[in-house]
């Protein structure tokens, strides 16, 4: 007889299988190649805040700003961590609400990067500014001294978007986890089975639970959505509400959300591909999978195309020789390397993605991924240090020149960062168990199928 | 290793602005007040020393240097009472912070002020006189009290005292610093250093609110 | 020094002392908690003009330079913490330069000697009791005999003449000691006029001034009196001005601001200077014409580098009206041929009709011995004839070439006594420092020049205890007794109004205490001086002989050290302020450096920050290269100033003294600074230059706009004169202009409902006339002093986080490809915009709009996050990278502290407030007497100290105010209009008597 042909978005274990194999992740012994990671990231984290330390001890000036550029590595690294952020909320809450099928596999991963991500880029407005320990008198609250911040300053808009972005996200991220932890509670003994027993709020499975759950699942990705555009946008905005030639762009919203969603799948792809081949998942996450990530890359990258295309477009119409000097010293000043390594990471090597082999081959998507990322923080750089180092008056112009401690914060970043993702990715399922269930197919004829 | 001679005087540019001049009539006027004051004490002192005790004492009975530590604000070099000079006397705040009305800074009085009367006054009771004594000895030996500061407003602030004189009269002080008046050792009433405090009043009499009136 | 509780410091309680019981606010931190135990030290005795919280003037005199300046100095609670020019004085007439300014930081300099040293059996110095100090001096000097003599820089004066007086009696020889001495003009006019002194020049008299390398805006002559004068000839008045030529072989300062610019080789200025008085004398039919015939155009153009053409129109130009001016004679023409270049000048004016009338004598500056006899006397030094030399005042073993071995003949006399106050070069080599007080804590005087009588008096209690080199005089004569007995005086102080009683009873001004205290209060005694009749000419005057001066040595290129506008002779090198207020041209701080043509420095293939080795026959230093389009191909020129070997932290090894390259034997009257040829070597070392200029050109901004005379005086606005050039038309400023006057208050009100906008208040603006300013940065200075603005030093002015609040932008225009180098000047403070970018978007409104159209900053409210200079197009913002609070004023600098004024923190965003705590005090003032402000009444720090009078300031609401008059000027511009940010402050464009260079904003190149 015929057979049917089989869909590659469907999962092909059995839910027996997809459970063991996923908690196996958990409950396997780790690696000393583990403990090396996290040991390295946990060095890293150190180095960020001794650093913060420094900074706080003796101010910014040791950090290589130099007037006119007052934001400086920083911010662009600030931009780069947040916009990372959206790919995860893009995949896990929209996609979830076009019930787009192939991204299950991959969603909890990217959602435990947005959270991690989201929660490294807070740091930054705190070490950037000039007085960290009066960092609250950003934040609105009543005193005797009738005194209110400013919500006509978009560093205002800023605060309350991050901290907005980063509840709303680690919440969906805890939602999402309560059955699945509440399926490894019943495999797990000791301090772990307490901690899951607690993240999974006394999950048992019944149905009236799997209602509400369900709901209240769908309302956060309805919650979450809209943030994935507002959010980055906010960011924009503190650059875009500026006068600063370079910066004063109607374009740079939408500019900006796409660039963050590219640079986050760039992220994932970065994370996913070799977490799969350690955590022997390439079963579950599949070509299938890397091939739609691609093809989303391939969009928003195409997108960064238009807008880098634009941007040019506007400084030469717009007539204004201010936009146009910085335009052009953008691309033959001084910061040259800078403005290009960007055009080509971004705008050029995406495009690669239009041929199916490359976009299909793992180890040439995970070579781009890495670009995606240089390239990413390359355009921050490129948009905030290259526009503040040669804006109106020609005699303030200067350039500036990084020290240490804009080097130990950047990578000190990182450790942070993948400090959390790595302790996550050994203690949390980093597939969701349900929701790859959930896909499998009715169990056809077989010896007892899934476990119910 | 540097010197500490006081500060002598020195020929000022002649066309110095007229709040000078009034200035140093104001201040001989106030030498003057000071000197009646002075006889009015001298002549108490003289003529009823006996009743002493008995005198209806206006604020607190006689207190002893050593009660001056159980008292309300910080112990004081010399045991000064407010409330026998401010109270009793009723010498004008001005006659000792002279420079209230003509300058940001009160102005804390000379020891030469304090001697202008206290060559005469040695103190009726025994408490008195010790601390009175003190006074003596600091002026023979040409060295400066330090008085620990009461009231202290951030530097980044500045209070323009003649400003608030001007508005409110010379007899308002006790608006910011309380009764001193009532006060054997002076303490804080009213915390000056708080901005809320400054702006509630500015806010009630519909005075300026702009920042720079006083942060620059 | 706001926790000076917490910072144990011996100096506290006299910190506290000095201040009475304010002022210690001066030092706070802002956001620093005041919850810490302070004392309140009162007075023993309070002083009668002296009232805690206000400020008093008291007069007295500079002596940064030989010119002597009248002085206001600012104290508060009894310490001095501001120099400013004394109204009264003629020279300065209020204003003062950053030299002078600067001053202060010498009386509170921290490396300021605290007691006498002698030298000790290591070679090191002890720290040794007055009265044992006295006694050596008065055993070496008393057993001397002749062997004896005085090395004294400070000028005429009753101190000067008892020096003299002393010596005399003692048998010693007296010489007065002043590095840039006018030897060769002094020369000159004798050959000219028989006339053995100097005369003043009338620069605002003059239509047409012409300088042969005279740097009469920097440090030659009286140069704060020079500027006013040239300011206001020059300055676009009533439709028309002077107009200034600059010949020589670099573009100083002074040549920046000139009209045209001609570029001869070093050494051929007299040949361009007989040539126009050639021409002059025929046109004039004056009979020198036939003794010039040697000199026509024709025959030196070639010589030269000019066309005979120039000349020809230079010569026509120079009698085309009016009395006409030509100076020369500073230290860069200071050649084997100065003298001549002297007298050729001097003949140019006597052709040119112009002694009488632009070159008055009879009041010039007083002259001193000059640098014949200071070599004599180290000759006589060296042959061991002294055994006593006492240096008063005087560097000269900084001041004075290597070559030419002063050092060690200096080393050959037996006892050498110095009263510096500072260990500097010479005092190093002293076995005996006396440190003398500083001059604002000393009884003296100053007579600059006849007519002109200074006083000085102590303004606050010595720092350190320290001694009047006049009472160490008198004591020493007690101790000597003999010969000096009769110097019996009980102090100086009381020798001097001795001095002065006399002078009193020959001038029969009435009572003497009236006569004396007035002096004071006025600063000095200021009469006409003695007129003196128009020179004649002497007859071997009209024997012109001009030959090219000879240099040493074979290198390809002539060194031509000049006096740096702000370390004039080195003695500015201990004064951050002065090293943190940017060379005018090459806008380099902390370093001195070697200027090369680019052509010269293709040659060498040489970058900017290369160090480069010159060597003479006479030394050879390294130094780093600034490629300066000013400079001739054949000439390499170096700033004076730097390479100290002593002289405290700021100064010491501190950049290269281009001295140390050139010869001293030869000439008879002067040093001849320019006569030496080097030869270059490339290192291959580099050496950032701490510039703070970026791009140095302005990109067709319209920054600086300049316009022709011709426009100007039609009342053309800036675009109409763009316009009418045959350009496309710019932005017009007018409307925005109204409604920066106008419905400012009514903007505000409408943009929120709190505060009290929309209430009744000034509005406070400035106007800057770019045709005035000359960018000699006196403003800069001024600024530093009045806000507390700390000095970060050179490493972190390589960061470009200098914090000068008002900065003079420098721009080139042209100097590329054969066209002439222009250079253009305007000084850069906050615009304090009714439409500024900087508030919105501050987070915590610490940068936010005051009532009174101001652009607050509100620095205890200030985060740090920069925004707003991200957002200000004039980066005027300045932002407290470190704790440049705690490193920039070592004690006793804190002293020099505005109490008026909040220090700021590390983490803190400050900048141009117009001076608010000016404007405060004012308003205070005015409260108290219930009156409005007075127009005038508040002069902002930088327009006060305005040699040019080149800044207005006032409320623009007010239609009589001076600062409306000029704001209505039709040459009145906003930098950077397209922006729409409505600047508070107008320019007032440049006036050219040639086509303007620079285009109007919002015109692509």
């Amino acid at each position: 007889m015929a057979v049917i042909a089989h869909d590659p978005s469907l999962p092909t274990q059995t839910h027996a299988e997809v459970t063991r194999d996923v908690i196996k992740t958990i409950t396997d012994k780790p690696t000393t190649g583990y403990y090396i990671l996290a040991g390295s990231m946990a060095l890293l984290t150190l180095v960020l805040f001794g650093t913060l330390g420094a900074l706080l001890k003796y101010g910014l000036g040791l950090a290589g700003y130099a007037p006119p550029i007052m934001w400086s590595i920083y911010i662009t690294t600030f931009v780069f961590w947040i916009g990372i952020g959206h790919a995860g909320t893009l995949i896990s809450a929209i996609l979830f609400l076009f019930r787009s099928p192939w991204r299950t596999a991959v969603y909890r991963s990217t959602e435990a990067m947005t959270v991690f991500a989201v929660m490294t880029a807070a740091l930054f407005p705190i070490i950037h500014i000039g007085r960290q320990w009066l960092f609250y008198w950003l934040i609105p609250y009543p005193n005797q001294r009738f005194l209110w911040p400013n919500f006509k300053s978009p560093l205002m808009w800023d605060v309350f978007a991050v901290s907005t972005y980063l509840t709303v996200s680690s919440t969906f991220l805890m939602i999402g986890l309560v059955p699945d932890v509440a399926a490894i509670r019943d495999h797990v003994s000791g301090w772990r089975k307490k901690l899951y027993a607690a993240l999974s709020l006394g999950w048992t499975g019944a149905d009236s639970q799997w209602r509400h759950y369900s709901r209240a699942y769908l309302y956060l990705a309805a919650l979450c959505t809209p943030l994935v555009l507002s959010v980055h946008s906010v960011v924009s905005w503190d650059f875009a509400m500026s006068i600063v030639p370079g910066w004063h762009g109607t374009i740079f919203a939408p500019y900006f959300v796409a660039g963050a969603i590219y640079s986050g799948i760039g992220m994932v792809l970065t994370l996913v591909i070799p977490l799969r081949k350690v955590l022997k998942l390439d079963h579950m996450i599949t070509e299938y999978h890397f091939d739609n990530l691609a093809k989303l890359t391939l969009f928003t990258g195409s997108i960064l195309f238009y807008a880098y295309g634009m941007e040019y477009f506007i400084a030469w119409y717009s007539g204004s020789t201010f936009e146009q000097t910085t335009f052009w010293r953008r691309a033959f000043g001084p910061n040259w390397w800078a403005g290009w390594s960007m055009i080509i990471c971004n705008a050029f090597v995406s495009q690669l993605l239009w041929f199916p082999k490359i976009r299909k081959n793992i180890t040439s998507l995970f070579v781009i991924s890495i670009f995606i990322n240089i390239g990413m923080w390359f355009e921050r750089y490129v948009i905030f240090v290259g526009s503040l180092a040669n804006d109106y008056i020609p005699y303030a112009w200067g350039q500036i020149n990084p020290t240490w401690a804009d080097w130990c914060i950047l990578a000190g970043s990182f450790g942070w960062f993948g400090l959390w993702f790595t302790l996550f990715y050994k203690n949390f399922p980093i597939v969701a168990i349900q929701e790859v269930k959930e896909m499998i197919p009715m169990p056809r004829r077989k010896a007892h199928g899934g476990a119910h | 290793m540097l010197s500490l001679p006081s500060f002598r005087p020195r020929e000022i540019v002649h066309m110095l602005d007229l709040t000078r001049r009034s200035a140093d009539m104001r201040k001989r006027f106030l030498y003057g007040l000071g000197a009646v004051a002075t006889a009015v004490v001298a002549f108490a002192a003289v003529s009823r020393p006996s009743d002493a005790q008995q005198q209806p004492t206006v604020g607190p009975s006689p207190l002893t240097t050593s009660d001056s530590s159980k008292l309300q604000g910080p112990k004081q070099p010399i045991f000064f009472r407010h409330d026998i000079h401010a109270g009793q006397l009723k010498l004008q705040c001005q006659y000792c912070h002279y420079t209230v009305a003509e300058s940001s800074e009160p102005g804390i009085p000379a020891l030469s002020t304090c001697m202008g009367c206290h060559n005469l006054v040695a103190g009726k009771t025994k408490e008195n006189q010790v601390e009175i004594t003190k006074l003596k000895t600091a002026w023979s030996k040409k060295q400066p009290i330090e008085w620990v500061r009461v009231h202290t407003i951030a530097k980044h602030a500045h209070f323009p005292h003649m400003r608030h004189i001007k508005a409110l009269g010379t007899q308002a002080c006790a608006t910011c610093h309380g009764e001193i008046a009532q006060m054997p050792q002076v303490y804080k009433v009213n915390n000056v250093n708080n901005m809320g405090f400054c702006i509630t009043c500015h806010i009630e009499r519909k005075v300026s609110r702009d920042c720079s009136v006083c942060h620059y | 020094m706001a926790d000076e509780s917490t910072t144990p410091s011996v100096d506290r309680r006299h910190f506290l002392k000095v201040l009475g019981v304010s002022g210690v606010g001066a030092a706070a931190l802002t956001g620093c908690s005041t919850d810490r135990v302070t004392k309140l030290v009162p007075y023993l005795v309070q002083s009668e003009d002296q009232v805690p919280g206000i400020a008093t003037n008291y007069a007295s005199t500079c002596t940064e330079c030989s010119a002597g300046c009248g002085l206001h100095v600012r104290t508060r609670e009894g310490r001095p913490v501001k120099l400013e020019g004394n109204p009264e004085h003629p020279t300065n007439a209020g204003t003062l330069c950053a030299r002078g300014q600067a001053g202060l930081q010498s009386l509170y300099n921290p490396d300021r000697l605290k007691a006498p040293m002698a030298r000790n059996a290591a070679g090191g110095f002890d720290e040794i009791k007055w009265d044992d100090a006295i006694a050596r001096l008065a055993a070496k000097v008393g057993s001397a005999g002749g062997k004896f003599a005085v090395l004294n820089g400070y000028g005429p004066s009753t101190f000067t003449t008892l020096l003299q007086d002393w010596t005399k009696a003692l048998g010693g020889t007296h010489v007065a000691f002043e590095p840039f001495a006018r030897e060769a003009e002094r020369a000159a006019n004798q050959k000219t006029w028989g006339r053995d002194d100097l005369p003043t020049y009338d620069f605002a008299a003059a239509t047409h001034i012409i300088s042969f390398g005279a740097d009469f805006l920097e440090t030659w002559g009286p140069v704060v009196e020079q500027q006013r004068g040239f300011a206001a000839s020059h300055g676009f008045h009533d439709g028309t001005m002077s107009r200034h030529v600059f010949v020589g072989p670099r573009l100083s300062l002074t040549g920046a601001n000139a009209d045209e610019w001609l570029m001869v080789p070093a050494g051929s200025e007299a040949q361009v200077a007989l040539a126009i008085a050639h021409v002059v004398a025929e046109r004039k039919g004056h009979p020198l014409a036939g003794m010039l015939m040697a000199y026509m155009p024709e025959t030196v153009a070639k010589d030269v580098g000019l066309t005979s053409q120039q000349l020809h129109d230079l010569a026509d130009a120079f009698i085309a009206s009016g009395p006409s001016l030509a100076v020369a004679g500073a230290v860069p023409t200071q050649h084997r041929g100065a003298v001549d270049l002297c007298h050729a000048v001097n003949l140019l004016n006597e052709v040119a009709g112009n002694v009488g009338k632009t070159v008055l004598f009879g009041a010039g500056p007083a002259v001193t011995d000059g640098f014949g006899r200071t070599r004599d006397l180290f000759a006589s030094m060296g042959r061991g004839e002294l055994q006593v030399v006492l240096v008063h005042e005087a560097n000269p073993l900084y001041a004075l070439p290597k070559s030419g071995k002063f050092l060690e003949s200096f080393k050959k006399v037996g006892f050498k006594v110095s009263t510096a106050s500072v260990l500097d070069d010479t005092a190093a080599q002293c076995d005996l420092i006396l440190p003398n007080l500083h001059s604002l804590e000393r009884w003296d005087d100053l007579r600059p020049r006849p007519g002109i009588t200074g006083t000085l008096q102590p303004v606050v209690e010595p720092i350190f205890p320290v001694m009047h080199t006049g009472d160490v005089l008198l004591k020493v004569s007690k101790a000597i007794g003999g010969a000096v007995a009769g110097f019996n005086a009980a102090s100086f102080e009381e020798h001097l109004k001795a001095e002065w009683q006399k002078r009193a009873a020959s001038g029969k001004a009435g009572d003497f205490d009236s006569y004396w205290r007035g002096a004071l209060g006025r600063g000095g005694i200021y009469e006409a001086a003695p007129a003196a009749a128009k020179p004649a000419l002497v007859s071997g005057a009209t024997q012109i002989t001009f030959t090219k001066p000879a240099f040493d040595g074979t290198g390809d290129y002539v060194l031509m050290p000049y006096p740096s506008s702000m370390y004039y002779d080195g003695r500015g090198a201990n004064k951050p302020w002065l090293h943190e207020n940017p060379d005018p041209i090459t806008k380099i701080t902390w370093q001195s450096w070697v200027e090369l043509h680019p052509d010269t420095a293709a040659k060498l293939d040489v970058r900017e920050g290369e160090i480069v080795e010159l060597t003479s026959p006479h030394g050879s230093i390294r130094s780093q290269v600034y490629v300066y389009a000013g400079v001739h191909p054949g000439v390499l020129a170096m700033p004076l100033g730097l390479g100290h070997t002593a002289y405290g932290r700021y100064a010491k090894d501190r950049g290269v003294n281009a001295l140390d390259l050139i010869g001293a034997a030869d000439s008879d009257t002067f040093l001849p600074y320019v006569s030496t040829k080097v030869s270059v070597k490339t290192t291959g070392d580099y050496r950032k230059a701490a510039r703070v200029d970026g791009e140095a050109r302005q990109l067709g901004r319209g920054i600086v706009q300049s316009m022709p005379l011709a426009y100007a005086a039609k009342g053309m606005t800036p675009e109409e004169s763009y316009k009418a050039a045959g350009h496309v038309e710019g932005e017009k400023n007018t409307e925005r202009e109204l409604a920066a006057i106008e419905g400012f208050a009514e903007d505000q009100a409408k943009a929120t409902q709190y505060g009290d906008y929309a209430n009744p208040h000034p509005k406070w603006g400035m106007a800057v006339d770019l045709s005035r300013c000359t960018g000699c940065s006196a403003c800069v200075t001024a600024c530093y002093a009045e806000n507390n603005i700390p000095t970060v030093g050179e490493e972190q002015v390589f960061r470009r986080r200098e914090m000068s609040w008002l900065r003079i932008e420098r721009y080139w225009e042209g100097g590329e490809a054969g066209e002439p180098l222009a250079v253009s000047f305007a000084p850069v403070m906050c615009q304090h915009c009714d439409n500024a970018p900087c508030e919105p978007v501050c987070p915590v409104y610490a940068a936010y709009h005051t009532p009174d159209g101001l652009n607050g900053q509100v620095y205890n409210r200030c985060v740090g996050t920069r925004y707003c200079s991200n957002n200000c197009p004039f980066k005027v913002r300045y932002f407290n990278w470190l704790k440049y609070n705690e490193v920039a004023f070592p004690e006793p600098l804190n002293l020099q502290l505005n109490p008026d004024v909040t220090v700021r923190a590390r983490g803190v965003m400050e900048k141009c407030t117009f001076c608010i705590q000016r404007i405060r005090g004012a308003q205070n003032t005015a409260r108290l007497e219930d009156r409005e402000v007075r127009d005038g009444e508040i002069k902002t720090a930088c327009m006060q100290s305005c040699p040019s009078g080149a800044l207005s300031f006032g409320n623009v609401k007010d239609p009589e105010a001076a600062v409306i008059k000029w704001k209505r000027d039709p040459r009145g511009y906003h930098m950077l209009e397209e922006t729409n940010v409505r600047p508070s402050v107008t320019y007032l464009a440049r006036v050219l008597h040639q086509p303007p260079v620079a285009t109007p904003a919002g015109e692509a190149h």
